[in-house]
């Protein structure tokens, strides 16, 4: 049998899908209408704010709010003494939300209440608190030596549990240990072994710092409103830690989160704290600078490995050591290792022979969090630049090697759920690699390793690429229910399909695209399906944003309940039509005979009088659909200032079917955000060693890219009918950039003609490795 | 000594403020953002750092684009504001700008949208043709973390009436493939056969 080709792949010709449709939401953004959560008050609400830690590592040795109680307007202050509850913070919970300690610069000290957001300002410097400074430890590093100050009883050592029962079902997993690495260096042509850290814990940073407004309702209920991307897993994380609570979580439009705006734990749980004080609802918005110096960041990782390559260039074996830096509060990482593991064997798919361990550490930094690339991208950023070493040692061209390595169907790999899934995804990841490369130039940008493209006095020309791939867009549970609705008096133009499902909408367009899908299923015009109001509690459950699944289980969910509504309307009007339903087809509303079209009937003239035609539909989990994404780069840098300028940038992925063209290409140009690619080039939270606090606490200190910086950006995407779910699309959001900090790193270790390994290459880095500083 | 009261000028519509520290009183310190916000409900511009360096904040005063929590409102008097819900035209309807940012599909979370829309009109009322790199440079005082920057510069470019934007570009493959064959796909795995037309439509 010979291969499938691209040109042979049916391509659909769909009514909505595919194109761009403006998001629902469209005209509320642009003209100002849109709410978020500051937008957003309740009645009798109180501004929350928080006293915090200005040391890295302390213990309270008095605390006196005495002042700040007395102050007009000021209705609570919480400390670790008068906490009415006993809440705890972590997976597994290893410390109270407030405690006589603190663990790093931003830690909880006070929690204040007040009429005004002004008392609540003035109340913080209003506490006295009299601290003893302990040893602080800051990289994961020295806080697994021996004899390291110990920060959190739970975690011996400052290990932390390795693996936990919500990520993997089947008991504890973090290692990758498949075949005989002893046998697969031997039969290895090239062996590199080195060291490469991602520790400058970058912070993905949405324009919308954290808020939340919680009220308690009396007995263990909370309502809470949040600036988060999933109702649901709020909840999941919420209801364990406030002991047999129910809480019904209502979420808003986002202002960006990039994946790290989830559970918001401490945030929420100190406002459903004085909420439960003062019997009030109370609202707390973080500051830049809160949000910048005390809200979760990105892992910091750094691998030490050894890789064997064979004469063709296939990875044989793969031994190593990744430590992961929590920061201050282990909440979640154990998933994001157990993602970073399962995407390591997606590049290195056909490598037999792992040894890959893992250990993660709590150190007294701000903590680390889920973040768009969730432990793998950091886990990439340090394995594509230790797949440099070895590819460079056998002189190969990168794109061969990426291409050849890929996972492709039928290649097997353990995913973070500690089991092992088989591939199912798309056959042209290497097409598509290539194709985007040849729109790129790599071929004749490809001078060699540490060779330049090009020489213009001291500005010197490199490239670079990077691949990366994820498993998680069909993680999780989803289910919805669709309703055709018919209209009450007889005008099909009134008739609406309603979809109930649990999603916010935090820039993806995913609540826009589930009525898309709905309107394809259905044949009526997008405008004529809307979705519930997101909120945990009246909703069909949906796991809500996360690992790219956004449109992929949503769609499925609503695409099977829309399936099932029309199958009853097909069937009612196979009654009045008395014909079989094979026979009949919908369009806006209608039922119709599609050999007889004249012959149509109007919906509510078939659904039972008052009544709505309902379908359920349901996404159940599975690992078997991995994504991927190549990057490719061209940087300049300025030999004599170690300034780096990005020339070009060009992604490709094989796409399964565009959803939105449109919504599809800003998630490509998403790779830029959230602390992608520039954490190889400028992006990085610095921190003071003498005091524990980041000097880059305010959006002009902390480097971000600006309109005038943009390079030209080249898209290549192949649609090719991947069967995820009825639209055959896969979610690429999470990676779009994630390969790009490697790629950058490899495009100006060939311009300079000097290996760089250090994340970011600021000019500091480069002159440093040209013997120039 | 400073006047009792301040008078502005917000989409059209005149305000007058008492100053002073009395309840309900707009005091020295208060910022035109947390005017706009909180007194005039007028939520459409965001404040995100607070220090002038995101521009989720901007609005127009005397037709200049501003960042409003840098700006004291006891300053403000006699000024002519307008935010991001007064640029909509009760008769005319939406701004070009606007229009062009739904066209162009300019934004993502929307959240540092209204910043932008302003400082773009700002620059469009400055210099209704600026070139390509003068609206980059116009905009560089702008946040955004989504990565909207490619089609909010494509909207702009058009609405200043310049050449299409072709700084990113996505190119599909199903255009490289020689006679295609696009069909109505079997929707889904289903007995169902799928209609092409029924002559009716709501489009």
């Amino acid at each position: 049998m010979s291969k499938l080709e691209y040109r042979d792949i049916k391509q659909p010709n769909y009514r909505h899908v595919g194109k761009y449709t403006p998001r629902k939401d469209a005209k509320d953004i642009v003209t100002g209408k849109a709410v978020f959560l500051d937008d957003f008050s309740v009645p009798h609400m109180l501004y929350g704010k928080t006293k915090r830690s200005p040391y890295p590592h302390a213990r309270i040795l008095s605390i006196d709010t005495s002042k700040a109680e007395a102050l007009p307007g000021v209705r609570a202050v919480i400390t670790h003494k008068n906490m009415p509850e006993r809440w705890g913070l972590g997976l597994p919970v290893h410390r109270l939300l407030m405690e006589d300690k603190v663990y790093y610069v931003g830690d909880l000290v006070a929690l204040i209440a007040a009429d005004t957001l002004e008392a609540a300002e003035e109340a913080i410097d209003l506490i006295d608190v009299e601290y003893e400074q302990l040893e602080p430890v800051y990289t994961a590093e020295e806080a697994l030596k021996e004899g390291a100050v110990e920060i959190y009883p739970r975690f011996k050592g400052n290990h932390v549990d390795n693996g936990i029962k919500y990520f993997q079902p089947d008991g504890p997993w973090w290692q990758i240990i498949r075949g005989d690495v002893q046998k697969g260096f031997e039969e290895a042509a090239y062996v590199a072994e080195d060291k490469v850290a991602f520790d400058k814990m970058p912070s993905p940073l949405a324009p919308e710092t954290p808020c939340c407004i919680a009220k308690y309702e009396g007995g263990n209920e909370y309502t809470i409103w949040a600036s988060s991307q999933s109702s649901h897993i709020l909840k999941l994380m919420g209801e364990g830690r406030i002991p047999n609570s129910n809480l019904s979580v209502k979420t808003f439009n986002v202002g960006g989160s990039y994946g790290n705006k989830q559970s918001l734990m401490t945030t929420v749980l100190s406002a459903s704290m004085l909420s439960l004080v003062t019997k009030r609802p109370v609202k707390i918005v973080l500051t830049k600078p809160e949000q910048l110096m005390a809200y979760e960041v990105r892992l910091g990782s750094t691998i030490t490995a050894k890789i064997g390559m064979d004469r063709e260039g296939f990875v044989r074996a793969v031994e190593g050591d990744w430590l992961v830096d929590t920061g201050a509060i282990a909440d979640s990482v154990q998933g994001q290792v157990g993602v970073g593991l399962g995407e390591a064997q997606l590049v290195c798919a056909k490598c037999p022979n792992w040894y890959m361990d893992s250990h993660i550490a709590v150190t007294n930094k701000q903590a680390a969090g889920i973040v768009r690339g969730y432990g793998g991208q950091e886990l990439n950023s340090c394995l594509e630049r230790l797949m440099c070493t070895v590819m460079k040692k056998g002189n190969f061209n990168p794109l061969d090697v990426f291409k050849k390595n890929y996972i492709a169907p039928g290649d097997r790999f353990i995913w973070r759920d500690g089991r092992w899934w088989q591939s199912r995804s798309s056959l042209f990841f290497p097409e598509a690699m290539q194709n985007a490369a040849d729109r790129f130039g790599w071929g004749e940008k490809w001078k060699g390793w540490n060779v330049p493209t090009s020489v213009n006095g001291s500005r010197v020309r490199g490239i670079g690429m990077g691949v990366i791939g994820n498993a998680d867009i069909s993680e999780d549970n989803t289910e919805a229910i669709v309703r055709i609705v018919p209209d009450l008096v007889g005008s099909r133009r009134a008739s609406t399909a309603i979809i109930e499902c649990d999603i916010t909408e935090s820039g993806m367009g995913t609540r826009s695209n589930a009525c898309k899908i709905v309107a394809e299923v259905l044949n009526v015009p997008v405008e004529k399906v809307s979705i519930t109001e997101p909120g945990s509690k009246y909703n069909p459950s949906n796991y809500g944003l996360c690992g790219s699944r956004g449109v992929i289980t949503t769609g499925k969910a609503v695409s099977l309940a829309a399936l099932e509504a029309k199958k009853k309307a097909l069937e009612l009007g196979a009654l009045y039509f008395k014909r079989s339903v094979d026979q009949l087809d919908t369009k806006d509303f209608m039922v119709f005979v599609r050999d007889t079209p004249e012959l149509t009937v109007p919906m509510f003239k078939l659904a039972p009088k008052e009544l709505s035609i309902v379908g359920y539909g349901k996404h159940m989990e599975m690992f078997n659909i991995p994504s991927c994404m190549a990057i490719f780069v061209e940087v300049e840098v300025d030999l004599e200032t170690g300034h780096t300028r990005l020339v070009k940038v060009a992604g490709g992925t094989d796409i399964g079917q565009i959803i939105d063209s449109k919504a599809l290409e800003m998630q490509l140009h998403g790779g830029f955000g959230s602390a992608c690619i520039d954490t190889a080039i400028f992006e990085e939270c610095i921190l003071d060693p003498s005091t524990g606090r980041l000097l880059t606490s305010s959006l002009i200190d902390y480097k971000w890219r600006t309109f005038n910086e943009f390079p030209p950006y080249d898209g290549y995407v192949m649609e090719s009918q991947i069967d995820s779910f009825m639209f055959k699309a896969l979610g690429i959001g999470e990676i779009s950039g994630a390969a790009g900090a490697s790629a950058v790193l490899m495009a100006i270790s060939n311009a300079i003609g000097v290996d760089i390994k250090d994340y970011p290459a600021t000019p500091a880095v480069i002159l440093k490795a040209l013997g120039k500083a | 000594m400073k006047k009792p009261y301040v008078t502005l000028t917000v989409n059209k519509r005149e305000y007058r403020f008492s100053v002073g520290d009395g309840f309900g009183q707009v005091p020295p310190s208060e910022t035109l953002s947390q005017t706009l916000r909180k007194r005039l409900q007028l939520t459409g511009s965001k404040e995100s750092c607070s220090e002038g360096a995101c521009g989720c904040c901007t609005v127009l005063m005397d037709n200049k684009g501003v960042t409003s929590c840098m700006i004291l409102t006891v300053d403000c008097d006699g000024k002519d504001i307008v935010t991001i819900e007064g640029l909509e035209d009760p008769e005319t309807g939406l701004d070009p700008l606007q229009q062009a940012f739904i066209d162009e599909y300019a934004f993502q979370c929307g959240y540092c949208t209204p910043g932008i829309i302003m400082a773009a009109k700002a620059l469009l009322l400055e210099n209704p043709h600026p070139t390509g790199d003068e609206i980059k440079e116009a905009m560089s005082g702008n946040y955004c973390r989504c990565i909207s920057h490619y089609t909010v510069l494509r909207a702009i470019n058009r609405v200043a009436g310049n050449e299409e934007d072709h700084l990113a570009v996505m190119h599909r493959a199903n255009d490289d493939v020689d006679n295609p064959i696009p069909v109505r796909q079997e929707l889904f795995l289903s007995p169902y056969a799928n209609g092409t037309s029924s002559g009716h439509s709501l489009d």
